[in-house]
């Protein structure tokens, strides 16, 4: 059905910025076109350098060589494209390469109506997709200034604490996975299975779960879910320490993650870098201490944070984190008041007067935010996405160069990026 | 005239052909070629036979050496395979999971299929490899490891080539496989494959040397380079096996032997979560397939050979006493007699199993299997007893069996270190090799001098 | 909602704050002129109280008549969140000054701003297109964005039927009431 947004139009004027010229000369010497071997190469990147950067980059001195650790590899998580500028071994530089996971999801969120967007917004970072529901519904909610009752916020906190649970289990097995080993991988796994079907039991989808609604969640908790619940809290502490043990212990593992990407803090606060790779180099940034939401203030937790700022600590604090989050599941379950879980006399028809709001959660990989404009119809007038991985990706060509090849997917890794969010 | 009736001829062939099933044509065009085939064998036999006899029985150790080198080559593949289920098993289980089993009994049929797989893929090179040296690399890989085998001592009497020079033999053909691997990084005409290939070449060359250092010290023990004679040497029980008398260098070489393997955690060669598959990125097909079979012939060659070095070969852990030495040609003439008791036991026990599997199992058993379990159970007892008798009266086979126990338990530890520890990194493997392994190795080899210089005198 | 704030920002930033500083709920909105937001971003990033040094985020918004830059800061003098829009920017040749000189972490935010609406941020080093193909000729999130004759003006000439050159769906609408505008924003 045509809405009254899918308003195409002809083409826009004329662009600000020169489009991409003709095929360079083959005298051009940022060309690498081996004339023996004729047209077996192609010049790298097969246009001429748009920006500075580029140019910088694209132009290799003796003895280095462009690896491309492509968008089909075993250990991008996701489709990502690293363009790698080797001396030997050793990185001299990385040009990320993204937008192979661009779906467009904030112009498609513009032609939805506010429930759908709940929809939409759930495959940015589909391992957790929870908490990127909970930043467009806050967004949303203060735009519609909306009451969320106190029910409904302790089952928000409730679930999004086991997926942030579930997220850093999976981050240490993907972790060890792409520095070799096996193992790890299945057990966290096991663990996220058994959360999922939890959830599962709870909102009704294993993955991309379109819980939350704008004023409360989509169901009450039910019978399974506790019984599930009680079952996973019995066991929870001691296999996440199990878990942990498992690499923490591990000579091997340790030596090839401590001082390997050092991140300081004055660059991870120039590179708008938030969650556990921020703690993990000194700033005690966390969202739900700093800019409380929901029922945070009334719980009690630690926010870990370290100094050391290499992927050994980017791991621990993730460790750490998932201990916190199971003592505030704890405390969900013990404050959880009765009463009502959405709103009352919200319409059916969401259509918020014009306004701006900004919603920000702390989901596992840092501050997620929707900035939402209203136009007073039922779709968003601009939907902005802010995924904490997008810019947690972006201090991978700080930290990268000088190190190894290997380090590459111990430090890419250890930022836990998904795609899914980056590329939106 | 003449072309014409060829042509008549022809054509009421194909007409024939026609109307046959595929079947039926492929009996029709087999059974000439199968006259001729037999008929040529037999006169060849009468007229050349005696001759050709005479000639092997005057050159024996030719077909001594023939044989070994088909045995081994026939040996290696059923070996990779076993070793390739195992892997595929055993890291299952490791990682709570279950493994394959579809396909034939407990999976084991994964193998087989993995096996035909290379062979049917499409076999192709990528654009700008230089061909012949791509072909020859899994080749150089796969040879180097398997001509390993050729000393190795699987049982008393048992072995390729007795050579006294063995152990030397050993690292001289193992340390050729860095050939093949450099090969094929250079020729596949890809920077991962090149990295590869140059690490492979970069980790080898350091663990060499740890590896054949740490043997220098049985050789100083035992004054012999020959792996048999190092065999023999450590009968008697287990407590004369070197591993007692030489445990740093046990250790030392395990685990550079692990490097040599490129196994985890010393696989950078391959690190399928950095340069995807290493040297082997380009290689498809029955060329892979050659890479892959290399790995685990070599997995089970320096498993075999730290059995050899170690752990007393073909030896017993404790004296066996042989009561009963049978004459194997006697045995052999009584063939028919034995296979006529054997089915006939087998036969009664079938009996006897089946009105007990009836008389326990009640409906749920008809009669038919029943008597199908029964045979079975018994068919299978048999064999077991029949192995036992074998195992004790043959000293040969009592020596594989103990040989084989000893090589594969080592192959389920590389298989264990596998599904357990990730990745070393480059440098720190190398740093490894060189500041670690290397003074020990030396440390160990000044001791053993020592202790053997001053309890000779 | 942080009135030490409001005050703060109209004695420091009053002259150059278009219209007044609105609050609502924990966020304070303030907007300015492109050629301010470097002094703007100074003032409220070095001043002792109002020290807003986390960049939250950097996007753009195509109001249907001008382009808008909008940046989220957090601070930890403030409970609030600050809002700045830069608006004004014209539709055909949207320029703004970038943010690179004080969060470098700024540069991937403007590509995608560049990359989605054609904003072109002076001082950036890398502008260039971050999510689309390097090739591509249009910026998708405009409200004048054309699909098919979009995909029509990439080299790879549309590959599948949806993807070549037709004429549109609707029959010509009209031109002014299309280009979906946010009243009043």
């Amino acid at each position: 059905m045509p809405r009254r947004a899918d308003r195409t139009r002809q083409p826009g004027p004329a662009e600000a910025l020169p489009a991409a010229g003709p095929r360079p000369s083959l005298d051009d010497p940022r060309v690498m076109l081996d004339r023996q071997a004729g047209a077996l190469f192609e010049e790298i990147p097969p246009y001429p350098a748009r920006t500075e950067r580029e140019a910088e980059f694209y132009t290799p001195t003796e003895g280095e060589l462009f690896l491309n650790i492509g968008p089909h590899h075993p250990a991008t998580h996701g489709v990502m494209r690293l363009v790698v500028k080797l001396s030997g071994e050793r990185v001299v530089d990385v040009d990320p390469v993204l937008g192979y996971l661009h779906r467009g999801v904030e112009k498609i969120c513009e032609n939805s109506d506010y429930y759908h967007v709940i929809d939409q917004v759930d495959p940015l970072e589909y391992v957790s997709s929870l908490f990127q529901e909970w930043a467009a519904v806050l967004a949303f909610e203060k735009l519609m200034e909306v009451e969320v009752p106190q029910r409904a916020e302790y089952i928000r906190v409730l679930s999004a604490e086991l997926l942030r649970v579930q997220s850093h289990t999976l981050y240490m097995g993907f972790l060890a996975l792409d520095l070799g080993g096996l193992t790890p991988i299945l057990y966290s796994f096991i663990e996220r299975d058994e959360i999922v079907e939890m959830l599962a039991a709870l909102t009704g989808a294993r993955m991309l779960f379109n819980y939350f609604r704008v004023g409360g969640v989509n169901g009450d908790l039910n019978h399974e879910f506790m019984s599930r619940l009680g079952d996973w809290m019995s066991r929870a502490g001691k296999q996440a320490e199990a878990n942990a043990a498992l690499l923490n212990e591990n000579e091997i593992f340790v030596r090839r993650m401590r001082g390997v990407g050092v991140l300081d803090r004055a660059t991870a606060l120039g590179y708008g870098v938030t969650g556990g790779n921020l703690r993990a180099s000194g700033v005690p940034f966390d969202l739900r201490r700093v800019h409380p939401y929901s029922v945070y203030p009334q719980l009690d937790f630690n926010v870990p944070t370290r100094q050391e700022g290499d992927s050994l600590a980017r791991y621990l604090i993730r460790v750490d984190e998932i201990r916190e989050s199971i003592r505030i599941i704890d405390q969900c379950l013990h404050q959880m008041p009765d009463g009502p879980i959405m709103a009352p006399r919200l319409p059916r028809l969401l259509r918020p007067k014009p306004g701006r709001a900004w919603g920000a959660v702390e989901g596992p990989r840092g501050m997620l935010g929707v900035y939402a404009v209203s136009d007073g119809t039922d779709q968003p007038f601009r939907f902005r996405i802010h995924d904490p991985s997008f810019l947690n990706l972006e201090v991978v060509p700080h930290l990268l160069p000088g190190n190894l090849l290997a380090d590459t997917m111990a430090i890419v890794a250890s930022l836990d990026p998904v795609m899914g969010g980056i590329d939106k | 005239m003449r072309a014409r009736a060829a042509t008549l001829v022809r054509s009421s062939w194909i007409q024939l052909l026609d109307r046959l099933s595929i079947t039926e044509r492929l009996v029709l065009l087999l059974i000439p070629p199968a006259i001729g085939g037999a008929v040529v064998t037999i006169l060849a036999a009468a007229l050349v036979g005696p001759a050709f006899v005479d000639f092997l029985a005057a050159n024996l150790p030719l077909v001594r050496f023939f044989v070994a080198v088909v045995a081994i080559l026939l040996l290696t593949v059923p070996t990779a395979f076993v070793i390739i289920y195992m892997e595929l098993k055993v890291i299952a289980r490791m990682n709570l999971r279950v493994g394959p089993n579809r396909i034939g009994p407990w999976g084991s049929g994964m193998s087989v299929v993995h096996g035909l797989k290379v062979l049917l893929k499409e076999d192709f090179a990528p654009t700008g490899a230089d061909l012949p040296v791509f072909t020859l690399a899994p080749v150089v890989t796969f040879l180097a490891s398997a001509m390993t085998l050729l000393v190795i001592p699987f049982a008393p009497g048992l072995f390729g080539q007795d050579l006294n020079i063995g152990l030397l033999f050993f690292f001289a053909m193992g340390g050729l496989t860095v050939l093949g691997l450099l090969m094929a990084g250079w020729a596949s005409f890809n920077k991962y494959s090149l990295l590869g290939g140059l690490r492979s070449a970069a980790q080898m060359v350091s663990y060499e040397i740890p590896l054949t250092l740490s043997a220098v010290g049985i050789i100083l023990l035992t004054g012999t380079m020959s792996l048999n004679q190092t065999v023999l040497a450590q009968s008697g029980s287990a407590l004369d096996w070197f591993v007692f008398k030489q445990p740093l260098a046990f250790l030392i070489f395990f685990i550079a032997a692990t490097a040599e393997a490129n196994r985890t955690p010393f696989d950078m060669t391959e690190a399928d979560s950095e340069i995807v598959a290493g040297f082997a990125t380009e290689y498809s097909g029955m060329r892979f397939g050659f890479f892959f079979f290399a790995e685990y012939v070599n997995v089970f060659i320096v498993s075999a050979l730290t059995v050899t070095l170690f752990f007393g070969g073909w030896t017993a852990p404790f004296d066996w006493p042989w009561p009963v030495s049978l004459d194997p040609i006697d045995a052999w003439a009584a063939g028919p007699a034995w296979i006529a008791l054997g089915l006939g036991a087998a036969i009664l026990g079938a009996d006897v199993l089946a009105v007990v599997i009836r008389l326990f199992g009640g409906r749920a058993w008809s009669i038919p299997a029943a008597f199908g379990l029964g045979f079975l159970v018994s068919g299978a007892a048999l064999t077991a007893l029949l192995l036992g008798a074998c195992f004790i009266a043959f000293d040969w086979f009592a020596g594989i069996v103990w040989f084989m126990a000893k090589a594969y338990a080592f192959v389920f530890v590389f298989v264990w270190l596998r599904a357990t520890l990730p990745r070393v990194r480059i440098d720190q493997l190398m740093g490894f090799a060189w500041k670690w392994l290397l003074p020990a190795a030396l440390l160990n080899l000044f001791i053993t001098a020592a202790a053997v210089i001053l309890l000779d005198r | 909602m942080d009135r030490a704030l409001k005050s703060r920002l109209e004695a420091q930033l009053g002259s150059v704050i278009r219209g007044a500083v609105r609050q609502r709920g924990d966020q304070t909105e303030i907007r300015i002129a492109p050629a301010d937001l470097p002094e703007v971003l100074r003032t409220v990033h070095e001043s002792i109280d109002m020290r807003f040094e986390v960049l939250a985020d950097l996007a753009g918004v195509d109001t249907g008549d001008t382009m808008q830059v909008v940046l989220h800061l957090w601070g930890e003098r403030s409970s609030d969140w600050l809002r700045i829009i830069v608006e004004g920017l014209p539709r055909e040749k949207p320029r703004c000054p970038s943010v690179t000189f004080l969060w470098p972490g700024a540069e991937w935010l403007e590509r995608e701003a560049y990359d989605m609406f054609g904003i072109v941020f002076d001082g950036n080093r890398d502008l260039r297109r971050i999510f689309m193909p390097p090739d591509y000729q249009s910026f998708p999130l405009r409200k004048d964005f054309y699909l098919p004759d979009d995909a029509s003006r990439s080299p790879g000439m549309g590959v599948r039927p949806v993807e070549k050159p037709h004429a549109p769906a609707v029959a010509e609408p009209d031109p002014a009431a299309a280009i979906r505008r946010s009243p009043a924003s």
